[in-house]
């Protein structure tokens, strides 16, 4: 394999699991719940994953799993930040001390192992035969198809195209008059929440049944803190934040060749990387272009919980 | 006709049922994790007698407690800090590292007098704490960037810097992974608790004195409770969220250099038991108050403490760090159902 192709085949592998976080956590901000506890999710979701194919050596198994998991956690957390409208910062970091402490206390019995059965790649006909992207792309798991295409264009459309998208979006953005025209509200927001969390688990899961393929204490690595971030770096749209993910695939891709290749960089440094990258991303457009604010608005009502009552 | 009852929500809740529905969180807390315990088959009552034994029966135990107590009171006060004026710094664990590794440059290459190289290792855990705040603080108070991601994605950063020089440049040929000791140390006075101790008392006792009395305090809470009516006052918002935050840093980073300087002697990776993310359960707790912190941060030393005695039975850190996840979510569910009170209509 070329330089080039497996850069972007570590890309698309890393770059996934990213993509799928963030797509995770586009939901719950587009309903205006900040979800800090991506992190944990991601934990739980990797353990999930690993834990069940050892058991069923089925990677569908390990995958659905883990976004059972991860609706549970999720439902818990919406219970707490949607129902209860207790604080989402606090309930966040909480979920993902919570879910990095519990899968590292239980994955002690599972560490160093690899997965039992993981994602075989699909070489798609024809288009499989491109120099680098073919590779790169189409032959991949099946899995990358439904996170790089499936799911933000379905997504995408959803949100954007689609009166339900328009509701959903509104209860983000002023859920008082959302509520004063008969959306339900707190449906919505915990549905919403709930389904993200289910991605961020899954994207957990995607780590350890394709890019590492084993489970070991640290493995989620801050990915579900730049996966937040990237959701910023994408101004909360599907699309965006799916090519954000590439984008740090890459990223992360060259730290990757750089030590197989030895680069004379140690590899500590290389894997800054992706964090120091995920800084420059989200600061230096907002200093630059005083523009790219409005155009990069988060939804008006993020982080703040909504009461019925007190209107 | 009796009235009806319906719940209301009052804008602010009674700091007594506040601490009442900690206390709960914390005992439910405790309880679910004995519960859980108690399903992996070990027996929840042996193990807790352990612990208060192994923490309070005997002197080694209350020094294990009073050396854990010192960086997660200085933790614990820098997230209360960056609180006031309504910043998140969730890095604290970064600057920790941060000050731990300004420090022990100090410790490890500066030749002279151990008081002269302690004072100013003192200086250098300061000052490479705000180092590590300073872009996330920069970016926050010019371009409105969202400092909880940004002091938190360092903290990787400055982990993976310190296990760089520790396995490398500055590594002892003897240890490995770890440097060579460092020249000057903290002296203890009790046992194996060093001045560390009342130094990180003293820190709170004065960062929370100013911020209650002080002019500069007053209007950093200002700041911290509405920006727009500060700035409408005349207050310098902007500066105030720059001192505070890089005092934020420096107090974590001063941590870093006491637990370097007086408990672990050396720099190596996987110094920090996760103090800095602990640290923000600490500042919760506390909700501001000096004596909060130390309180708070008592109670959080004698959990990882019971942790680290635990270990034998498959505890871990991580362990601690899911129970106090718990605690946290307990506690913010409760600091909201504090605001309800239920109401008599007149009928």
């Amino acid at each position: 394999m070329d330089l080039l192709t497996g850069l972007f085949t570590t890309a698309f592998l890393a770059g996934g699991v990213l993509a799928l976080a963030a797509l995770g956590e586009v939901l719950a901000e587009r309903v205006g719940v900040v979800n800090l506890g991506v992190e944990g999710l991601m934990a739980i979701g990797a353990l999930t994953a690993i834990a069940a194919v050892a058991a069923i050596p089925s990677p569908t198994i390990g995958f659905l799993s883990a976004l059972a998991v991860g609706a549970l956690f999720g439902a818990l957390f919406a219970f707490a930040t949607v129902i209860l409208r207790a604080n989402q910062v606090l309930c966040g970091l909480a979920l993902t001390l919570m879910g990095s402490g519990i899968a590292s206390t239980i994955g002690r019995a599972y560490s160093g192992m690899p997965a039992r059965a993981t994602f075989a790649p699909i070489e798609v006909p024809l288009l499989s035969k491109i120099p680098v992207i073919g590779p790169a792309f189409f032959s991949q798991n099946i899995l990358l198809y439904l996170i790089f295409i499936v799911l933000p264009v379905g997504l995408s459309y959803l949100m954007f195209r689609t009166r339900h998208g328009l509701n959903l979006r509104a209860v983000g953005e002023n859920p008082a008059a959302a509520d004063a025209a008969g959306i339900p509200v707190t449906l919505i927001r915990f549905a919403y929440v709930t389904a993200g969390s289910a991605l961020a688990a899954g994207a957990g899961a995607y780590l350890t049944l394709t890019f590492v393929p084993s489970w070991s204490d640290g493995v989620v690595a801050g990915r579900g803190w730049i996966a937040v971030a990237l959701v910023i770096f994408a101004g909360y749209r599907p699309i965006p934040a799916v090519l954000s993910g590439l984008l740090f695939g890459f990223i992360t891709a060259l730290g990757f060749v750089g030590q197989a290749r030895g680069w004379p960089i140690a590899p500590a440094f290389l894997s800054m990387l992706p964090y120091l990258g995920t800084m420059a991303f989200i600061i230096v457009p907002v200093l630059a272009w005083q523009r790219m604010r409005r155009i990069m608005a988060a939804p008006a009502a993020i982080g703040v919980p909504y009461y019925r009552d007190l209107r | 006709m009796a009235g009806s009852l319906r719940l209301q929500r009052l804008p602010s809740a009674s700091p007594g049922i506040v601490l009442a529905a900690r206390a709960a969180a914390i005992v439910m807390a405790l309880v679910f994790a004995g519960i859980i315990l108690a399903m992996t088959g070990a027996n929840p009552i042996e193990l807790a007698s352990e612990v208060v034994d192994a923490s309070f029966g005997s002197s080694f135990g209350m020094e294990d407690l009073g050396v854990l107590i010192i960086p997660l009171i200085l933790t614990g006060l820098s997230v209360a800090v960056a609180q006031q004026i309504g910043a998140w710094n969730i890095g604290a664990e970064g600057q920790f590292y941060a000050g731990a590794f300004a420090a022990a440059a100090v410790g490890l290459f500066v030749p002279g007098p151990p008081a002269l190289i302690l004072a100013l290792m003192f200086v250098a855990g300061l000052v490479g704490g705000a180092v590590w705040i300073l872009v996330p603080t920069l970016a926050r108070a010019y371009g409105n960037v969202n400092e909880l991601i940004t002091t938190l994605l360092l903290n990787f950063v400055a982990i993976l810097l310190v296990y760089f020089v520790a396995t490398n440049a500055w590594r002892d040929k003897m240890a490995n992974s770890a440097t060579p000791r460092l020249s000057a140390e903290i002296p203890e006075f009790w046992g194996s608790i060093h001045w560390g101790l009342p130094i990180a008392i003293l820190a709170a006792l004065l960062v929370t004195g100013l911020l209650a009395f002080s002019r500069w305090g007053y209007e950093v809470r200002l700041v911290g409770s509405n920006p727009s009516a500060a700035n409408y006052a005349g207050v310098p918002v902007r500066r105030h969220l720059i001192t505070v935050m890089l005092l934020s840093g420096a107090i974590a980073g001063l941590a870093g250099m006491l637990e370097i300087a007086g408990t672990v002697h050396r720099l190596q990776g996987g110094i920090s038991n996760n103090y800095g993310y602990l640290g923000i359960m600490v500042a919760v707790l506390a909700r501001s108050s000096a004596v909060g912190v130390i309180f708070s941060a008592a109670l959080m030393a004698f959990i990882l403490n019971s942790g680290i005695i635990l270990q034998t039975q498959g505890l871990t850190t991580s362990t601690v760090l899911a129970i106090t996840g718990l605690i946290l979510f307990l506690t913010a569910i409760g600091d909201e159902l504090a605001h309800y009170r239920i109401a008599r209509d007149k009928a």
